[in-house]
């Protein structure tokens, strides 16, 4: 049961011929959309939002391709960063959106809407970047590092389950560990809940395809396309985020001087966890862009 | 062990709240025992949320003071041997019939001449002798999860001595005052834990154990030790009230079962019974949008009442 039903939903096909299934919810100026954490998650993960924001704007989410009702490609080509931003600019001409705000989530939603701002500015009215996922801005976390995804191992043991033969056999154990290890803040269990249950509807095969994608560029080619945004962003990172170092946030921030707000206390899934301060922030954001008054 | 345990309530910093007190005020019992009460908002009518076991005090209701605070003057009140109240260790204090005058003294401390009363759990009976006592002051009463000795039992529920040292400490025999002077936390998280038996409840479990070690093992000892109004009083209190009553019950109620409150909404005439499926004992802070929901319809369905009569504090 959703606290709101779409008024509208659809199929995008994107420039590869995958489709994307979209919906979009209420009216009112300018357009949020809220990019997919895909393949991992689906597009409920906005639940916390888009009830909320509906009320004042018109919200459009989306299905990443991988999970939901979109389609499942398996090749490591299909899940390149050029054909995740494809597919927002494809949902954006399917629902007839000349431009929009874009919220998005660790590496998944951030990353995409960084370059889509700087490849297509006219589309992009503003960013707002939670739990910043901007690849090679910082270190990741030295617990995920030293893990092959393609040994075979006796046994898969903490972040040594992202592995491709795990997955395979206990995607389940896989998906239960992960959420639990960036939703470590007390009462998360339904967040942790919520979120196994998405990844258990996607496609093993699509998140494998995921890993297995062309790295994205060189860290200075990754700054050169941060510094180039020219639309507002704020950028939110929680102070104990256990899936991105808040060192990406604060580098975010260096590059392009938006505004980091900091979370207490708060990890990686804060639209679930936090979704009144986010909301907020969200709504601060929109309130205060040109285009909005 | 007694020493330790009556060095005094845990103290702690009370979380902040949505919606904070109008007025803050004591009112004293003949016997000099101090009842806390606050008053939250204005419009009519009154709603009074009764307390229930001094397991817990008055923010066991902090769902519904901030919601109803909006359009009423919502009466909250802390029994004693918790909250602000004083702890008395004489079981005569915590006596159904005191609790039940202890509604009509903060009606009148706050200035409020008639009201709607909401009460939960081990309140059930003090408010059964309330609405004996003045009907003519209430306008509707709402039982939540009422531990009332209608009805069925929870079958399930084993019974143990409650003063015995016992050979083990395993789910109900911690329900003992030697598991309570060793490990008084340790019984908190277990009867709240069967209390809140649905899934997610981790935060609702916290806030009640936190507002359990504000009070001790020898009040709450002394809050059992008072006799029980009789099952043929209470079938008569019940059949006699004549203002609008909605029952709302959890049909998994793990603490006094869901027999009780169905046993009771079958012996006030004209009663509404609402059965929560999959819900616990504690279902005004388990599922608040829920009950709140049903509180509001029960305040609609009565005829205006005149603020300007009793409206004056």
């Amino acid at each position: 049961m959703r606290a709101r039903e779409p008024d509208e939903s659809g199929v995008a096909v994107s420039s590869d011929g995958v489709r994307i299934a979209w919906e979009s919810f209420g009216r009112g100026a300018p357009t949020i959309v809220l990019l997919p954490s895909a393949p991992i998650v689906h597009s409920r993960q906005w639940k916390g939002q888009v009830h909320d924001l509906s009320r004042r704007h018109r919200v459009i989410t989306f299905d990443g391709r991988g999970n939901g009702r979109s389609d499942r490609p398996v090749t490591p080509e299909a899940f390149a960063g050029d054909r995740i931003v494809a597919d927002v600019l494809a949902v954006l001409d399917a629902t007839a959106t000349p431009a929009a705000v874009l919220v998005g989530l660790c590496g998944d939603g951030v990353w995409p809407a960084v370059q889509l701002a700087v490849s297509e500015p006219a589309r992009v009215l503003g960013i707002v970047a939670i739990s910043v996922g901007v690849p090679r801005l910082a270190p990741p976390h030295p617990y995920r590092l030293g893990h092959d995804f393609d040994a075979e191992l006796e046994s898969y043991d903490g972040w040594a389950k992202i592995n491709r033969h795990h997955w395979r056999t206990d995607y389940a154990d896989f998906a239960r560990f992960f959420f639990s290890a960036i939703a470590t803040e007390p009462h998360s269990t339904k967040v942790i809940d919520d979120c196994v249950e998405w990844a258990l509807e996607g496609s093993v095969d699509a998140m494998i395809a995921d890993a297995e994608a062309p790295p994205p560029p060189e860290a200075n080619a990754v700054e050169a396309i941060c510094r180039a945004v020219q639309c507002p962003m704020v950028i939110v990172h929680g102070d104990r985020d256990h899936c991105q170092p808040i060192a990406r946030a604060e580098r975010l921030r260096d590059l392009t001087g938006a505004p980091l707000i900091v979370l207490r206390d708060a990890d990686h899934l804060a639209p679930g966890r936090h979704p009144v301060a986010v909301n907020l922030i969200i709504r601060d954001f929109v309130a205060g862009l040109e285009v909005a008054r | 062990m007694i020493a330790e345990a009556r060095s005094g309530p845990v103290v702690t910093r009370e979380q902040t709240r949505a919606r904070y007190p109008d007025v803050s005020d004591v009112v004293e019992r003949p016997d000099g025992v101090r009842i806390a009460w606050e008053r939250y908002g204005s419009g009519e009518p009154a709603i009074v949320f009764v307390p229930t076991w001094s397991i817990v005090h008055s923010r066991i209701w902090k769902a519904q003071i901030a919601d109803f605070a909006r359009r009423h003057r919502v009466i909250t009140f802390d029994a004693p041997g918790n909250g602000r109240s004083d702890r008395p260790l004489d079981p005569a204090a915590y006596e159904e019939q005191a609790m039940a005058d202890d509604i009509f003294r903060v009606l009148d401390a706050a200035g409020v001449e008639r009201a709607v009363l909401v009460c939960l759990s081990r309140a059930a009976q003090c408010t059964l002798l309330a609405a004996g006592d003045h009907p003519e002051r209430l306008l509707a009463l709402a039982f939540l999860n009422p531990a009332v000795r209608l009805g069925e039992g929870l079958a399930s529920r084993p019974e143990y001595s409650f003063d015995d040292e016992l050979p083990t400490d395993a789910g109900w025999a911690k329900e003992n005052l030697p598991y309570w002077r060793r490990d008084f936390r340790g019984y908190l998280e277990f009867f709240f834990g069967q209390a809140f038996n649905e899934p997610h409840s981790t935060k609702q479990i916290e806030d009640a154990v936190g507002w359990g070690l504000e009070t001790d093992p020898e009040t709450l000892a002394a809050t059992r030790r008072r006799p029980s109004v009789q099952p043929p009083d209470l079938i008569r209190l019940a059949g006699a009230i004549r203002c609008p009553t909605l029952v709302i019950q959890g049909a998994a109620d793990l603490i006094t079962g869901p027999g009780r409150g169905i046993g009771l909404a079958a012996a006030i005439p004209g009663a509404r019974l609402v059965l929560v499926e999959g819900g616990g004992h504690l279902t005004e802070s388990r599922d608040p949008i829920r009950v709140n929901l049903l509180l509001r319809e029960l305040v609609a369905s009565l005829p205006p009442t005149r603020g300007g009569l009793d409206a004056g504090a």
